[in-house]
């Protein structure tokens, strides 16, 4: 019991067996409940790049070299942006079961859930791999930059989730807010047409939104083997941070009602 | 005496009051179209200025009448529900609030349930590995292991939490009408546990209505009506004050 010394670090192995063991869960949840199963966590990206891929390379001829990979990493990161975000707004209610009469600390919720949508990335970033050197680009040294630009998409996926499922306890149709916001975002982040685009016509938009910095240094890092842009890595390094931080004090005033007021 | 003793749970000044409307906006279109309107607003004081202390190793039993509450006062003390503002809370220790059916997904299956729950209630992996063919052969679930429990029947959920409970890691449990359990055949069963020692060396809170139960085993009871506490202290006056109550 408590006064027993290696309590501690006990309590901190279950903790950590418990988020993996949720995580699990829910991915298999996610795509194991239908025929197609973890296919699914790839024909959506693939079926969204043919559909850009016609529109933008051959009705509107964008000319972006590659334009077919340099979508789908957009497009792969982009989702798990969405999946995040709009899947964890509601995770107060769906996962009420887990912290309504328990000790179980909330945060341990949005880590699971973010985890397991890691978990289905990695599979589309295999494929992501296996596209790119189908087109005769390779990865090279700069991979080395993958794990920060990736702990920025963690960091601010998380943050904006923890932030919204709080509104969504005060305000519910957040959700429906919500959607639109994310097609703003869609339109803004450079992901159909090539940032220099962006840069040129409104340059502020990179900065202020995160997901531009992002998917920029995704593709710099993984496609075109360059380092990345520091000063956005470092910029959406401290958004994220920020969002988190923000989200972390919701939870912990406003998500203390949870389950009273769901 | 009880000097000597250490704190379990300790409420000071607390209150719990419900907020609620048949008119609520809760979303942004119906708060737009009412700006001038505001949110009539009712309360319901569910638990009034309540102080207590209850030690450690102790069997407290809570009684009253329905929506005296002695629920409300349980999730209160087990940190569900935060307090009105003033209100106290000291909890020493982790506690578990159990109550029949909850804590489970219906989506999950039985087995994906007890890791889970197992794993809230603190055990490591490994330990449920261990008892989890003792909770379901407790539960008396063996054919249904793999099935989600939404196609469970409500007596099959209940004999699975319970069961699953009983392995729970806690220095405090909150025990919230747990023993109208299932069938006559289960409800010895689970009462058998309650004797043997599970309660021993934790601090145990009972809520229920079968007085026969608090009588024996509770040292002290809490008599709730009407959201005051009528009455902490000694059992047998408990109940009696519980049974004069009209």
């Amino acid at each position: 019991m408590s006064d027993n010394p290696s309590n501690m670090g006990l309590t901190q192995g279950n903790r950590l067996e418990r988020i993996w063991l949720l995580a699990k869960i829910e991915f298999k949840l996610r795509y194991y409940e239908n025929k197609l199963g973890l296919l699914w966590a790839l024909i959506k990206p693939l079926v969204q790049m043919v559909i850009y891929y016609v529109a933008f390379a051959i009705i509107l001829q964008v000319s972006v070299p590659n334009y077919a990979v340099y979508l789908f990493i957009g497009l792969i990161v982009w989702g798990v942006f969405t999946e995040s975000t709009s899947g964890m707004i509601v995770v107060l209610k769906t996962k009420k079961y887990l912290y309504e009469y328990s000790n179980m600390s909330k945060l341990d919720i949005y880590l699971s859930s973010q985890l397991s949508i890691i978990i289905g990335f990695m599979f589309n970033l295999v494929v992501f791999v296996i596209a790119l050197y189908m087109s005769g680009l390779s990865l090279g040294v700069n991979v080395l930059w993958f794990p920060v630009v990736f702990l920025n998409l963690c960091l601010f996926s998380i943050g904006t989730s923890m932030i919204l499922s709080t509104i969504f306890l005060i305000v519910k149709d957040i959700k429906q807010i919500w959607s639109l916001l994310l097609m703003l975002l869609f339109w803004v982040s450079p992901l159909l047409y090539h940032y220099e685009r962006i840069a040129e016509s409104l340059p502020v938009l990179n900065y202020i939104n995160p997901l531009a910095g992002i998917i920029i240094n995704f593709r710099n890092t993984l496609m075109y083997n360059l380092p990345p842009d520091l000063t956005l890595l470092a910029l959406n390094f401290v958004q994220g941070t920020v969002v988190v931080l923000i989200g972390m004090v919701m939870v912990k005033k406003i998500g203390a009602r949870a389950s009273e007021i769901l | 005496m009880s000097l000597t003793k250490e704190i379990a749970v300790s409420l000071k000044n607390v209150s719990k009051t419900f907020r609620f409307s048949d008119k609520t906006f809760h979303t942004l279109q119906q708060r737009l179209f009412n700006l001038h309107k505001k949110n009539k607003k009712q309360h319901l004081k569910a638990v009034k200025n309540v102080n207590l202390d209850i030690y450690k190793g102790e069997c407290i039993g809570i009684i009253g009448r329905n929506g005296s509450g002695k629920s409300t006062l349980t999730k209160i003390m087990s940190g569900s529900y935060i307090p009105d503002k003033g209100g106290e809370v000291v909890k020493n220790g982790t506690s578990l609030l159990l109550n029949l059916g909850v804590g489970f997904s219906h989506e999950l299956t039985a087995r994906e349930n007890i890791y889970v729950n197992g794993s809230t209630l603190g055990l490591r992996i490994k330990e449920i590995d261990k008892i989890f063919n003792d909770i379901i052969e407790f539960a008396d679930l063996q054919d249904f292991v793999d099935t989600k429990i939404k196609y469970y029947s409500s007596g099959m959920i209940q004999r699975l939490s319970f069961s699953t409970a009983i392995y729970a890691n806690a220095d405090i449990i909150f025990l919230d009408e747990v023993f109208a359990v299932g069938d006559e055949k289960f409800r010895d069963k689970a009462t058998k546990v309650l004797e043997e020692n599970w309660i021993n060396g934790r601090t145990a809170i009972l809520v229920s209505h079968s007085i026969g139960l608090i009588e024996k085993y509770c040292n002290r009871t809490i008599l709730m009506h009407q959201g005051e506490l009528l009455h902490f202290g000694d059992t047998k006056e408990a109940i009696e004050k519980y049974r004069s109550l009209t």
